[in-house]
């Protein structure tokens, strides 16, 4: 088996909590900081830690507003953010497929 | 490398449960399910005791009950979203509205034209559109744009559905009942609208607490 693609796994994304928030990101245009937070049930430290990352990484744009007086944060992917994001899926799609097929 | 292909297969499945799970609309159904039930439960009540008897006024009073639930149902949810510091119209919220929308917009414009029509129609015509057909038509409607927003819902939704929509086709196949026009038809419109909306809502009442203290 070729070990070059599990190599060229990108290391940001890689990580369990990032991997869960780039897939999240992934199937919706945004998404508010509290339902990423409920269903990935993570805490807000944790949270904030691994959105600073893909932020400075360029992955994953902020939206500050205000909704009915209170302040709403959005995230979404940015278009670095969801190419790195279709990379790292694809090539753990050729991992499985090389496995499959013997290689 | 056998492991590498587990880990990077396992790793697939858990990005597609996310996906799709972030795309799964997650406000609080139960306090809907509630108001509607109540409304419709009320609605029915009232609408025999204040003897709305004539098919036109049977039809315009239930459009305005359904409006008005419409109405509380999103002030309900715009509630939720503040409390939550979600966006209310969040693209989940977006999905669930565009799938409900063909199914009732198709019972709006039938109700509409009935509106329009009976009044000109004789009496026996007008009574058995407006008071035996619409009803089953409105229910098993509802229930075809529930189940159609259950595709972006927890799964027991599309059962809800498919309820109305059995109930109505049962009632089509039933046909006119011995009993007088109005009771049978604020009857059938309480049980569906009031009844199932709040046993549902009752039963999502204890699951989402469940859910909530695990």
């Amino acid at each position: 088996m070729n070990p070059e693609p599990f190599l060229r796994l990108d290391r940001v994304i890689h990580e369990k909590g990032r991997l869960a928030i780039m897939s999240l990101l992934a199937a919706s245009p945004q998404l508010s900081f509290t339902e990423m937070r409920d269903t990935l049930n993570m805490t807000d430290g944790n949270l904030t830690a691994h959105m600073r990352t893909l932020q400075e990484t360029g992955y994953v744009s902020v939206t500050k507003a205000f909704q009915g007086g209170r302040p709403l944060t959005t995230y979404s992917l940015t278009v670095q953010g969801r190419k790195a994001f279709t990379i790292y899926i694809n090539l753990l799609e050729q991992i499985v497929q090389q496995t499959k097929s013997g290689k | 490398m056998g492991m590498e292909s587990n880990w990077a297969a396992e790793n697939l499945r858990v990005i597609r449960t996310l996906m799709e799970r972030s795309a799964v609309y997650r406000r609080e159904l139960a306090p809907l399910m509630l108001l509607a039930g109540t409304v419709g439960t009320f609605a029915a009540a009232i609408g025999w005791f204040a003897r709305i008897e004539s098919p036109r006024a049977f039809v315009g009073y239930w459009l305005a009950v359904g409006v008005l639930t419409i109405a509380g149902c999103f002030l309900l949810l715009r509630r939720q979203a503040l409390k939550d510091a979600d966006p209310l119209w969040s693209p989940p919220t977006r999905r669930v509205t565009q799938a409900l929308l063909p199914a009732l917009v198709a019972g709006l414009v039938g109700s509409a034209v009935a509106l329009l029509k009976v009044g000109a129609a004789d009496e026996k015509s007008a009574n058995v559109v407006g008071m035996v057909f619409l009803p089953p038509a409105w229910i098993a409607l509802y229930g075809c744009a529930i189940h159609a927003a259950g595709f972006f819902m927890q799964r027991g939704i599309r059962l809800f559905g498919w309820a109305f929509i059995l109930g109505g086709c049962g009632l089509f196949a039933v046909g006119v009942p011995d009993l007088p026009g109005p009771l049978y038809a604020h009857g059938v419109m309480g049980f569906f609208f009031g009844g199932l909306h709040l046993a549902y809502g009752a039963y999502l009442f204890c699951t989402e607490k469940r859910k909530k203290e695990a």
